[in-house]
């Protein structure tokens, strides 16, 4: 009692500053118990989720099983199957259980096809799950419309087609890059026609994940790519470049070639790369006789698409730059003359002294290449 | 100089140890809290990423992983293994071996059947010469492997020479000895490939502490919370940097530093800056300094990212003598990086990096051992001179501490509510124990470390590296 | 008295292994399930089954060390169909050589395994 009272008394007759900074010592220490006793409780209410959830995951993945078996050759729908259909949809109401009924029909449905999958399809839309993923489109929230497109897209909804494609050009990249892939995934090329309109920039990410959904599909159909090349939207034109590339769209090449003198370097280096691997020939001469005008990196993509495309009427051009400045070019040149021409090739051994020509050409001489 | 000059220097000196303490406190919690807000928009953007695509697909970008190593040959063969299992589709693994030794090279031929190629280098900087030769294996499954044999110069000169040999246009410099998790190289590619209208010249990744993990063939199997307070205090203080205090300078873009033990790099851009910087014992924070005060300098937009996820697990020294030889290593390091770069200090023409990354990095990272220890010294005179305001002291030395650990204890918050990597019952409260006690078991050992390493700076030129005893990850119980 | 055929199943998706499991016990075979590559050599060794079916992307112990460890440790000829994901083009060849009998990409249809199943054990 009394060192309580003196405690006090100090703390009466201490400068302000130290007053505050005892109480806020108090306040850090009250804050450090609260906290420590919700870590508690937290880490305890983690695993306890965790326990929870692989719980109703056993029991969903009964229902679903037992669904999928208990379908007869008369009804639609037999009576077993109506009865887990009534129980998913009551437990459905609830998110928490309803994140993970429909997390157990994805990762079935993912790994089985044929008609067990188009099952599962039909389970979704009578248990109502679908009604909740479309009431998420209208969110205001950005993150819930996202996973909401994202769940109808894994579910393969085709009819809401039309409420998704307005929000292409949607302000938020997450919520634009759900679409396209909503639109490739479930209408494959045709689901392309948003390049038409799409204002906003296609990231590389994007742009692979799009082509990696597009490459799965059976019927490799590709639309005319030609308006894409000439798109406004610089980004439409590099995917459209990439389509060109992995669908050998040879038809495409006067398009591609006049991005020889596009705007962005990037796009002109990536054209060049595309005419090469399309052996397009027209391209090379075209290039040649630019040579000096254009850039490092189209210099060294011009030398690479004559390595592809080589004819002896090239030979001049590549004498003349076999001591190049750039370590890449001399390398190009000197491996396509040792290979047509290996006469001439020996006889440039003395040409230069400068020691990188003199490493490469060891190289070169000394290698199969 | 009479009384009352003495008494006006003395509030002067106290208001200064004041006002740093401010704004070195105010910084933490600013720091804190615009961390936790990135990082909250961070687990909500990837909730939806699907990496499955990215990683089958011959479309991404190509990445080479180099891995210098020096005298490894304990764990080579198994870091190799781990190195070549990721399941990104396209990439390579070029290790360094810089002149060691030992017989690191011939266990990784024989484990590898690797032979002698004809090799040509484009000496895009200058490194080292090659000593035994550049191998590759003849066995299809390792083709992904190329191991360059070099004459010793240190690993900025090693990383150096996996540039020049690096055909791809993305560089992952890794420690040959971390583990990497086999999914990380398709989190670490995504900022470069998504952001639109800037270049991303550089992603880090955090650094997760493995010691006392369960690591087999190469393979995370279990995470377990070390025994060793040294051990326990690192983890913790790797949480405070990296979730309450990476990410709000992702966000900024104002990250100084990449961890050396793993970045992924725009090679083009790290070739055009001249590589790693030989001289330095920082060289992974040198470069990052000097790529961005190359952008600034050409006046182009760009980035450097930071990805929060677990994704390379190392060991940390876990006794103090390695620990200290790494924290001075770590003190010359950033002073180093700071003298080279003093150009850019409070030069408007840097933009964030000249106006706040670099003074930010003076004052509360170089300048705050020397600030602590002037602070410890005048206390001692005032003791000497019977000056001590004990009731001030205590107070004040209390509310520092509590406030230490409360901001801990907001960092495993954060843990738990992220990436909750420690699940395990107990480990919640080993994790509150060591909050309480890093204050007493690992500061004074940093600031020990510190005040070495700017001795040794100024008046030990010769120290380089030091030793760092191998001693192999734990292995999983049979 | 002729006893159900041993079928030892390696899968980490619980679903698919609850599924094929009923799919297949269906047919009159007894199934054993392990979640990763570690229990599925665990069940083999002790159950000696008559035929393997495992996933290739399993953690820990991947599907293809559960075939060398079957092919190479135990020595047992005991018919193996893998499963993989799209795009492990590589894996499965790599599995081929370490000597499994067939494979199936995923997504697959359980009518087709159930047919390449019971054509391996004739």
């Amino acid at each position: 009692m009394e060192s309580y009272q003196y405690l006090i008394d100090y703390l009466k007759n201490s400068p302000p500053i130290i007053q505050a900074v005892w109480i806020l010592s108090c306040f850090f220490f009250i804050i450090i118990v609260i906290l420590i006793i919700y870590l508690k409780y937290l880490r305890g209410h983690l695993r306890n989720n965790e326990k929870v959830v692989a719980k109703y995951q056993k029991e969903y993945e009964s229902y679903l099983i037992s669904y999928l078996y208990a379908g007869n050759e008369e009804e639609e729908i037999s009576g077993e199957q109506q009865t887990i259909i009534e129980k998913l949809k009551i437990s459905a109401a609830d998110i928490f259980k309803r994140r993970i009924i429909v997390s157990t029909l994805l990762r079935l449905r993912n790994e089985i096809s044929g008609e067990m999958a188009e099952s599962i399809q039909k389970l979704y839309y009578q248990s109502g799950l679908i009604g909740y993923a479309l009431s998420r489109l209208k969110s205001k929230k950005w993150y819930v419309v996202a996973k909401g497109i994202r769940e109808l897209t894994h579910f393969h909804v085709k009819e809401v087609h039309d409420e998704i494609v307005i929000l292409v050009n949607h302000p938020k990249k997450e919520i634009r890059k759900e679409v396209q892939l909503y639109l490739v995934t479930l209408f494959h090329f045709e689901g392309l026609k948003f390049l038409d309109v799409l204002q906003t920039h296609l990231s590389e990410w994007d742009q692979i994940q799009l082509l990696e959904v597009l490459q799965h599909f059976e019927n490799q159909e590709l639309p005319n790519i030609n308006p894409w090349l000439k798109s406004t939207n610089d980004s439409v034109v590099t995917f459209a470049l990439k389509l060109a590339k992995i669908y050998n769209q040879f038809e495409a090449k006067d398009a591609i070639m006049e991005l020889l003198t596009h705007q962005q370097k990037i796009i002109r280096v990536d054209a060049i790369h595309v005419l090469s691997n399309l052996q397009v020939v027209e391209a090379k001469d075209i290039l040649k006789n630019n040579f000096d005008k254009l850039s490092l990196e189209e210099q060294i993509a011009f030398f690479k698409l004559l390595e592809n495309m080589y004819e002896t009427s090239d030979e001049p051009f590549l004498l003349a730059h076999v001591t190049y400045e750039n370590f890449e070019i001399k390398l190009s040149a000197l491996k396509i003359l040792k290979i047509f021409n290996i006469e001439k090739f020996k006889s440039l051994k003395e040409i230069s002294s400068e020691p990188e020509f003199i490493r490469i050409f060891k190289f070169i001489a000394h290698n199969q290449l | 100089m009479n009384t009352s000059t003495v008494q006006i220097i003395l509030l002067i000196i106290h208001l200064l140890f004041f006002i740093y303490a401010f704004f070195a406190i105010g910084s933490y919690v600013i720091l804190a809290i615009i961390s936790a807000v990135e990082t909250l928009e961070y687990m909500k953007k990837n909730s939806f990423v699907n990496y499955k695509e990215i990683l089958s697909s011959t479309i991404s970008p190509s990445i080479s992983i180099i891995a210098p190593a020096y005298n490894e040959s304990l764990n080579i063969i198994e870091n190799v293994r781990s190195l070549l299992s990721s399941h990104y589709v396209n990439y390579d693994v070029v290790i360094v071996n810089d002149g060691s030794k030992d017989d690191s090279l011939e266990k990784l031929i024989l484990a590898y059947d690797l032979v002698k190629v004809n090799f040509l280098i484009n000496q895009q900087i200058p490194t080292k010469p090659i000593r035994a030769g550049v191998f590759k294996s003849t066995n299809p499954a390792f083709e992904k492997l190329t191991v360059v044999d070099k004459e010793n110069g240190g690993k900025a000169d090693a990383l150096n020479m996996g540039l020049n040999i690096s055909n791809n246009n993305y560089v992952a410099c890794i420690d040959v000895d971390c583990l990497l998790l086999e999914n990380a190289l398709q989190k670490m590619i995504k900022p470069f490939l998504e952001v639109t209208e800037e270049t991303v010249i550089a992603t880090g990744g955090v650094i997760r502490i493995a010691n006392s993990c369960i690591i087999k063939d190469g393979k995370l199997l279990d995470v377990n919370f070390p025994e060793k307070r040294i051990v326990q205090a690192q983890i913790l203080e790797y949480l405070r940097a990296f979730l309450l205090g990476r990410m709000a300078w992702s966000r900024l873009n104002g990250l100084l530093v990449i961890s050396g033990a793993f970045g992924l790099f725009n090679k083009k851009i790290a070739i055009e800056v001249g590589g790693y910087d030989t001289n330095t014992v920082g060289e992974d924070m040198e470069i990052i300094v000097r790529m961005r005060r190359h952008m600034e300098e050409q006046k182009l937009k760009y980035k450097v990212a930071y990805i929060p996820d677990p994704l390379c697990w190392t060991e940390a020294p876990d006794n103090y003598k390695i620990f200290i030889s790494q924290r001075n290593r770590w003190t010359r390091g950033t002073i180093e990086t700071l003298r080279k770069h003093r150009k850019i200090a409070f030069n408007s023409k840097y933009k964030s990096l000249g106006l706040l990354s670099y003074p930010y990095w003076l004052f509360f990272e170089r300048l705050a051992p020397v600030i602590e220890v002037i602070g410890i010294i005048y206390f001692v005179i005032l003791m000497a001179l019977n000056e001590v305001r004990w009731d001030y002291t205590v107070a004040f030395m209390l509310l520092a501490y509590l406030f230490t650990v409360l901001f801990s204890i907001v960092a495993i918050f954060s843990e738990e509510l992220t990436f909750h990597q420690y699940k395990k019952k107990g480990t919640g409260f080993k994790l509150i124990m060591i909050s309480v006690l890093e204050p007493l078991v690992l500061h004074p050992f940093i600031l020990y470390a510190a005040i070495r390493g700017n001795i040794d700076y100024y008046f030990n030129k010769k120290k380089k590296w030091g030793e760092m005893t191998r001693k192999g990850m734990a292995k999983a119980e049979k | 008295m002729s006893e159900a055929k041993k079928i030892v199943l390696a899968e980490d998706n619980s679903t698919l292994s609850l599924l094929l499991k009923f799919r297949l016990e269906k047919e009159g075979y007894k199934l054993l399930v392990a979640a990763d590559g570690k229990e599925a050599i665990e069940l083999i060794e002790e159950q000696d089954p008559e035929l393997i079916l495992t996933d290739i992307m399993m953690p820990f112990i991947s599907g293809l060390e559960v075939i060398s460890h079957v092919r190479n440790k135990l020595k047992k000829q005991t018919p193996i169909i893998v499963f993989s994901a799209a795009g492990q083009e590589e894996m499965v060849l790599k599995a081929f050589n370490l000597g499994a009998n067939d494979f199936m990409g995923k997504p697959f249809s359980p009518n087709e395994l159930v047919i390449r199943v019971k054509r391996l054990l004739r």
